[in-house]
């Protein structure tokens, strides 16, 4: 009798997946997904598993792919596939938090300038944030690395100081609306205090769309991260980032391909895993 | 101004490691980086005034005159990757927009987005791969300033900054144009019989083509953002090679005059598209 119920659930389970995958966009969002969870478990695992160390000298330079070295050694006499992997954490970890932090601190500002009466505050920061959002991204990111020096870190403070402004906008757009809700003038009547009305009752309402933006803003900042390592303004030379190490093939491109283009096709399919996902769920907010 | 705090003293890094205390003193007199930071931001402010925007630390050439010299370059190769791409793109997203097959926009999204989302050096380093390497038709990096010589060195770099213009204005056009056919002025157009050129012209591309042209500016954005690194990939001598070698030099005047510039051609240019948008579409705010 058990086995059949636990059959049945099964089965209706892989029916209701079924039919979530059969809805529009849903084939983009699972390839998008799947993609994206295999390049971070392999970046989790790797450590545990792989043979040798990312800085590890574990061959002759310039070995081309074979049995051994998959992805070939690099002119380092690197195992490029270890390095390509062990990178994971340098570049979607720390795009990860690019993205993380300015989202919270973002969509908190957002919401507390929702909620604020001040006219001349209201304004003045609504005008500092429009002043962020207007300068190009990269090139503000250069500049300032020019003054805090290069390094992944400083990477993610920058990420901070200018993105946190894209989803201060959008927060604050979505919590007017919120705020002129129903249930928000209930809770107050129930006399509830501010923080919980802010936390549990706006909060969750306006975060579906900061998080909307978060993911595609996700690739952009990968795509930034591993384009200021790849103009030696982030990660330095010795540490494994998909950047870095197209910049180091570069000067090899012709005698040794694989030491650029394997890093660059994981870079690719992690950006591309996250477009297939954005764009999946684009479709199916829009229902076709 | 807060470039000014900094660590790294561009003064130690012009002599070179190994350089004498006194030498770097004298220098830094020199350079007057020895006044308070508050004292330069005043002298900056009011050099700038005067069309100043001071004197490169590390080859003692004017700012402005190297923007002069470098600016020509990086607008020629932005201008001409901006024109293919609204001459690719306008087809490509006329056919896909006008064509209501669902199999043709999956593959038309899936194929630009795709593209939008890798990082245009790696569609470079593939480039150079594929066309300087394999097969020489490019020369993997410099620049000749002679009209006929440097399309020799420019159309690689021109071609794949294009590529990536076409994605992005094409899925923009494209959505829009799906927009406008819903539109009622377009159901009358078919009814009057208008001529198929004119009727493609005016009543479908000239109205979609407002949200595009308000795009410019942030696609400027972008586009700086991919001069910076196609330049130094390419090592053409633009204005954005200078900007990453002066970070790299912490050469701050020239970081300054150079974002300075960047600020004023960024909001100079949003200017422009928000009134094309209005010459094109009257319904526009502006």
């Amino acid at each position: 009798m058990k086995t059949i119920n636990t059959a049945a659930n099964v089965q209706t389970r892989r029916q209701r997946l079924k039919e979530w995958v059969s809805l529009p966009g849903g084939f983009g969002i699972i390839t998008g997904i799947s993609m994206f969870l295999t390049i971070v478990l392999i970046g989790v695992i790797h450590p545990f598993i792989s043979a040798y160390e990312p800085d590890e000298f574990v061959g002759e330079s310039f070995q081309p792919p074979s049995w051994q070295h998959p992805f070939g050694l690099d002119q380092l006499g690197r195992d490029v596939m270890t390095r390509t992997f062990a990178a994971v954490p340098a570049d979607i970890g720390v795009a990860f938090l690019g993205v993380s932090i300015p989202l919270v601190i973002g969509t908190l500002i957002g919401i507390l300038l929702g909620l604020a009466k001040n006219k001349y505050f209201v304004s003045l920061v609504s005008s500092i944030i429009d002043g962020i959002n207007a300068f190009p991204l990269l090139i503000i990111a250069i500049a300032m690395i020019s003054f805090l020096g290069p390094g992944l870190y400083n990477v993610v403070i920058i990420l901070t100081i200018m993105n946190w402004a894209r989803y201060a906008r959008i927060a604050r757009t979505k919590a007017v609306v919120v705020l002129q809700q129903n249930y928000i003038e209930a809770a107050q009547l129930m006399g509830y205090s501010k923080k919980r009305i802010i936390f549990k009752h706006v909060t969750p309402n306006v975060s579906s769309e900061s998080l909307a933006y978060a993911l595609s803003d996700f690739i952009l900042v990968i795509i930034i991260v591993s384009g200021l390592s790849f103009l030696g303004l982030a990660a330095r030379p010795p540490a494994a980032e998909w950047g870095a190490m197209i910049a180091d093939g570069r000067t090899y491109l012709g005698d040794a391909w694989w030491i650029t283009i394997f890093p660059g096709v994981a870079l690719c399919w992690s950006a591309i895993a996250l477009s297939f996902i954005v764009e999946g769920l684009s479709r199916r907010d829009k229902g076709n | 101004m807060l470039i000014r705090i900094t660590p790294g003293d561009p003064a130690a890094t012009r002599l070179g490691a190994g350089a004498e205390l006194e030498a770097i003193e004298a220098l830094r007199k020199q350079l007057k980086l020895d006044v308070s930071p508050i004292e330069q931001f005043l002298s900056y402010a009011s050099g700038l005034f005067r069309g100043d925007l001071g004197v490169s630390l590390v080859t003692d050439v004017e700012v402005l005159e190297v923007i002069r010299n470098t600016l020509p370059l990086t607008l020629t190769y932005i201008f001409l990757s901006v024109f293919f791409a609204f001459l690719i793109s306008i087809p490509i997203s006329t056919l896909v927009g006008w064509s209501n097959k669902a199999s043709v926009v999956y593959l038309f999204r899936g194929i630009t987005s795709v593209i939008i989302a890798t990082p245009n050096f790696f569609i470079a380093m593939i480039g150079i791969l594929l066309f300087s390497v394999r097969r020489e038709w490019a020369p993997v990096f410099g620049y000749v300033n002679d009209f006929p010589e440097n399309l020799k060195y420019l159309w690689l770099p021109v071609s794949i900054n294009t590529l990536i213009l076409v994605a992005i204005i094409s899925r923009v056009l494209q959505s829009s144009i799906v927009d406008t056919k819903g539109e009622e002025f377009v159901e009358t157009g078919i009814i009057r019989g208008v001529s198929r050129p004119r009727f493609f012209l005016f009543y479908i591309l000239k109205p979609s083509m407002a949200p595009t042209v308000v795009l410019l500016s942030y696609m400027m954005g972008i586009m700086l953002g991919a001069t910076v690194i196609l330049e130094t990939i390419f090592s053409l001598p633009g204005i954005g090679r200078e900007l990453v070698g002066a970070v790299l030099a912490s050469d701050y005047p020239m970081v300054q005059g150079i974002l300075l510039f960047f600020g004023v051609i960024t909001v100079f240019l949003s200017f422009i598209g928000d009134l094309c948008a209005y010459a094109l579409d009257r319904r526009v705010k502006l």
